[in-house]
């Protein structure tokens, strides 16, 4: 990883020359119902972009696992079922100050998009994007990246990573997708800018750190013997089973494929975004359904983050970045819960020496 | 609040309920809470950041919660006007559940904030309530505070909407239920959307598309606040719980004000009154329904 | 093309095999995937009926046949609804060979005891066969196959063909109440008759589907027989959707139904998480 220097007239010429060339980019924006929300919208020019200000409303994951997605269209001619290739979606784009937290949830949902067959999807889209992360300070009392092994700094994911700094930013080129980006507009000045990285670095994980202790290696094997826990029977009481924490959330990723008709002969194939929290999600046509209450759904989603998913692809299926909790209507909170859990893995064993 | 706190004590000691169902302090502000142990009930708490509309835990369908036994839930006015209306809808009986009313002065729109009580802050339900001091109760606690501020959000953006040309309407909302995922934070914190199978949910046959599609996030939204008229109780959970910030409190408004210009009929916390697309009645002045 | 896309199959053939369960024989409409389609006992598809959705089932054709596949389904959904509404020379789309099989290899030159239940003969079916193909290389076939009811029974046509069979023994059963007039086979539930019909237990390997009450009774009766978990071999259900280990959905615990199954032993079911 190097360090360049970036003005920002010079950041501003890199977006509209961007814009030129027909490459979308998309960056954090002050959202057009609401202006105290932040989305990340496509932008014209590197003015329009609200960087830093706050975690935008959705994670990025939309911009490679889209809400609905057309996965093949069919046409019922009087030969047959015609299917038609669907147009490949994956045009060149730029991704510009999203928070580590945001992209590295990408990085992790790679693993189970690669697992044994390949998600073109996905990847077509993740090899046409370059992603120019920023180091965040925005974090408050409900982030908890850190305890996940990232961090407010983490460059997991991403090709570059933007630092404010005086008159401009440090970029961190971590990738050669990166480098080629900014190849001609960082300047050669390499003075301080390390120092001046590791001042924010330090600065920015402070205000995370407090948060929650590192999660244990051991947590996940602790959890899962926990499947049968009394606890999960107050966990989920207020819990709605709506899913909207997985709607905002950069790792969740399951999915729903439907057919639609478009009229009598014409239709299409569709992935959804869907949630283990609904009610349907498990349900099998006989009526039968394994995770009858929302305890069990809630539990599935706690297991699946912390314990299934570090057991199949060594990570965790979470990036601390608090947007579960501070959406939840019904005021659950994952720190909470993962909090409970360890307090039960680290409890003494009954009688006998530690 | 020492007489709920006391009362939810005394309720769970002695048995006569299993679960006290109200509002305590979370990690983040004001949640929900579900207290079954007579030495919790310290947790209980009501203040003006209890937005949250208990009633939705009522529903019978939710069979972690209906599992603990009896319960006694924490109501505003408007609260118990959903308690009213699952009892009316049949949902409930009125002796298989314990209800506190709690005297209101409004509620923040944001139960997770701490500022005070003013015309921005306060939920833009509150400016009309007429049930401060709620109706339908088996305990009524707290002392009356004074009338909430007016905010004038929601009328506002109503008379602003109503002035727009129908085209301009219809863009206004499609700017925004275009952001819909979905995800039915609406309909499961909705009280009276209690259905064990929504119509949208329903394969067989598909009355809504899944997907969150223009066309059918506008079906989805449009069938929903339909199914809400005359039901409403205007308690804007569904805003709130919007992760989108859809701006659904306006439909319900209005859905509930053009009920009222109709049939005259608003929801209320008695159970006795049916609401009038509930009921059949064999004068109705329409022909097709004889 | 992406990896959600199916091959276009023709329906060539249709069986009712009893009131409610069909069977289809399916051919690729592509002769290159016909020529190379290849496929492992105990391995599922997703079929879909285009404009309704796609369903899964095992593959119940057997894996040493070419060219075709078949299905077996109960008209329970959507998806099965629309696909008892098709016709001979209709398409459909199917996704697959999905999951793992049946270790055949390890079955070799010994015995094995199949046991089944109403529609669960499906899955097995596929084995059956697919061991008849290479009969020499198994020992001793034992086949025990029971339904509710006479008119509950599938595949009867191939019922018959291994009660004629000298290399097979066949124990066919309804449950009490079930039998017709002419009926000459067992009136027991499944269970009693794997009790009966089972004399040898070493080297012997069982393999069981069929509904879940009808597991939870014959599995006793397999322990009690002597059987040791890691001999016994099932298939478990669950609600899919992609059907590749990428949806979320089919997981217990942390085994994906549709990557590590939808063949496990006995043992490696009770290791799980019991949510299914």
């Amino acid at each position: 990883m190097t360090h360049r220097f970036i003005s920002h007239e010079k950041l501003s010429k890199l977006v509209a020359d961007l814009v030129a060339a027909n490459t979308r980019v998309i960056a954090p924006v002050h959202a057009h119902d609401d202006a105290e929300q932040i989305d990340y919208l496509p932008i014209q020019k590197l003015e329009d972009a609200s960087l830093g200000v706050q975690l935008p409303r959705r994670s990025a994951k939309e911009f490679f696992l889209p809400t609905t997605e057309v996965i093949l269209q069919y046409r019922c001619e009087k030969e047959g079922v015609k299917i038609e290739e669907v147009p490949s979606a994956a045009k060149p784009q730029v991704i510009l100050g999203p928070s580590p937290c945001d992209v590295a949830g990408l990085e992790i949902v790679d693993k189970v998009m690669s697992w044994d067959y390949r998600d073109e999807l996905w990847f077509g889209r993740r090899e046409a994007t370059t992603i120019v992360s920023l180091l965040c300070s925005m974090a408050d009392a409900t982030c908890f990246c850190t305890a996940v092994g990232l961090g407010p700094d983490s460059v997991r994911g991403s090709d570059a990573m933007l630092v404010p700094t005086a008159g401009g930013y440090v970029v961190r080129l971590i990738t050669p997708k990166g480098e080629a980006l900014f190849k001609n507009y960082v300047s050669d000045q390499v003075d301080a800018l390390d120092a001046r990285v590791d001042k924010a670095v330090a600065e920015a994980r402070k205000r995370v750190e407090a948060n929650m202790p590192a999660i244990p290696a051991d947590f996940a094997a602790s959890l899962e013997r926990n499947f049968d826990h009394p606890l999960w029977k107050t966990m989920a009481l207020r819990c709605h089973g709506c899913g909207a924490c997985a709607s905002v959330c950069p790792t969740c990723h399951c999915f729903d494929i439907v057919d639609e008709h478009d009229d009598s002969e014409r239709g299409v194939r569709r992935r959804n975004w869907d949630s283990c929290q609904t009610a349907r999600f498990t349900l099998h046509a006989s009526g039968h359904n394994p995770r009858a209450s929302q305890n069990e759904r809630f539990r599935q989603r706690v297991e699946h983050k912390f314990s299934i998913y570090p057991s199949r692809f060594g990570e965790i299926l979470c990036t601390g970045c608090g947007r579960c909790s501070r959406v939840c209507p019904g005021g659950m909170n994952l720190a909470e819960v993962v909090g409970e859990f360890r307090k039960l893995a680290t409890a003494a064993p009954e009688g006998g020496a530690r | 609040m020492k007489s709920l706190q006391e009362l939810a004590f005394k309720l769970l000691s002695e048995g006569t309920v299993k679960v006290v169902i109200g509002y305590e302090e979370g990690p983040r502000g004001v949640r929900p809470a579900f207290i079954t142990d007579p030495a919790q009930t310290s947790k209980l708490i009501f203040d003006r950041r209890c937005t949250q509309n208990l009633a939705t835990y009522l529903n019978p369908r939710r069979k972690h919660i209906t599992a603990l036994g009896k319960a006694a839930v924490v109501v505003k006015g408007c609260d118990a006007r959903a308690v009213a209306g699952l009892i009316r809808e049949q949902q409930i009986t009125r002796d298989s559940l314990v209800i506190i009313a709690v005297r209101c002065g409004g509620v923040l729109e944001d139960p997770t904030s701490t500022a005070e009580l003013t015309a921005d802050t306060t939920s833009p339900r509150c400016g009309q309530c007429e049930v401060r001091e709620p109706k339908l109760f088996d305990h009524l606690v707290g002392e009356l505070p004074p009338a909430p501020p007016v905010n004038p959000r929601r009328s506002e953006q109503i008379a602003a909407i109503e002035k727009m040309t129908a085209a301009d309407r219809m863009d206004y909302w499609n700017q925004h239920l275009d952001r819909c995922i979905r995800c039915h934070a609406c309909r499961e914190a909705c009280p009276m959307c209690f259905c064990v199978e929504c119509r949208a949910e329903r394969a067989l046959p598909q009355w809504v598309d899944p997907s969150p599609t223009s066309r059918a996030n506008r079906a989805w939204t449009m069938m929903r606040v339909m199914h809400q008229a005359g039901r409403c109780v205007d308690c804007m959970e569904c805003e709130r719980a919007c992760p989108e910030h859809i701006p659904l409190g306006l439909l319900a408004r209005y859905v509930a004000d053009s009920v009222e210009q109709r049939y005259g009929y608003k929801a209320t916390e008695d159970p006795g009154v049916p609401a009038p697309l509930g009921v059949f009645r064999t004068d109705d002045g329409e022909e097709f329904i004889r | 093309m992406n990896l959600y896309q199916p091959h276009l199959m023709r329906i060539c053939e249709i069986t009712d095999e009893t009131v409610d369960t069909r069977t289809m024989k399916l051919e690729f409409q592509d002769p290159a995937v016909a020529e190379s389609f290849k496929f492992s006992a105990g391995q599922f598809g997703e079929y879909s009926v285009f404009g309704e959705g796609e369903s899964t089932f095992c593959i119940a054709s057997p894996a040493t046949r070419k060219g075709y596949i078949e299905c077996s389904f109960k008209a329970t959904g959507k998806v099965t609804q629309a696909l008892r509404r098709l016709d001979v020379g209709d398409t459909i789309g199917f996704r697959g060979p999905y999951g793992n099989h049946f270790p055949l290899d390890v079955m070799k030159g010994k015995n094995i005891v199949f046991i089944a239940g109403g529609i669960g003969l499906a899955p097995v079916r596929s084995v059956i066969w697919t061991v008849l193909d290479q009969r020499d290389q198994f020992n001793d076939v034992i086949i025990v196959y029971g339904a509710r009811s006479v008119g509950d029974l599938v595949y009867k046509r191939e019922l018959e063909e291994w009660s004629k069979r000298s290399d097979v023994k066949l124990v066919t059963t309804v449950d009490p109440g079930g039998e017709t007039p002419e009926w000459k086979g067992m009136v027991a539930r499944v269970p009693t008759a794997v009790e009966q019909a089972v004399t040898v237990v070493e080297n012997t390997f069982a393999v069981i589907c069929g509904p879940p009450i009808m597991i939870k009774f014959t599995l006793p009766v397999l322990a009690k027989l002597g059987f040791p978990e890691e001999r016994i071999y099932t298939t478990l259900e669950n609600r899919m959707k992609c059907g590749l280990g990428k949806c979320g959905r089919c997981n217990i615990g942390r085994t994906y139904v549709c990557k590590d199954g939808p063949v496990f032993t006995a043992a490696q079911i009770r290791q799980m998480p019991q949510e299914f």
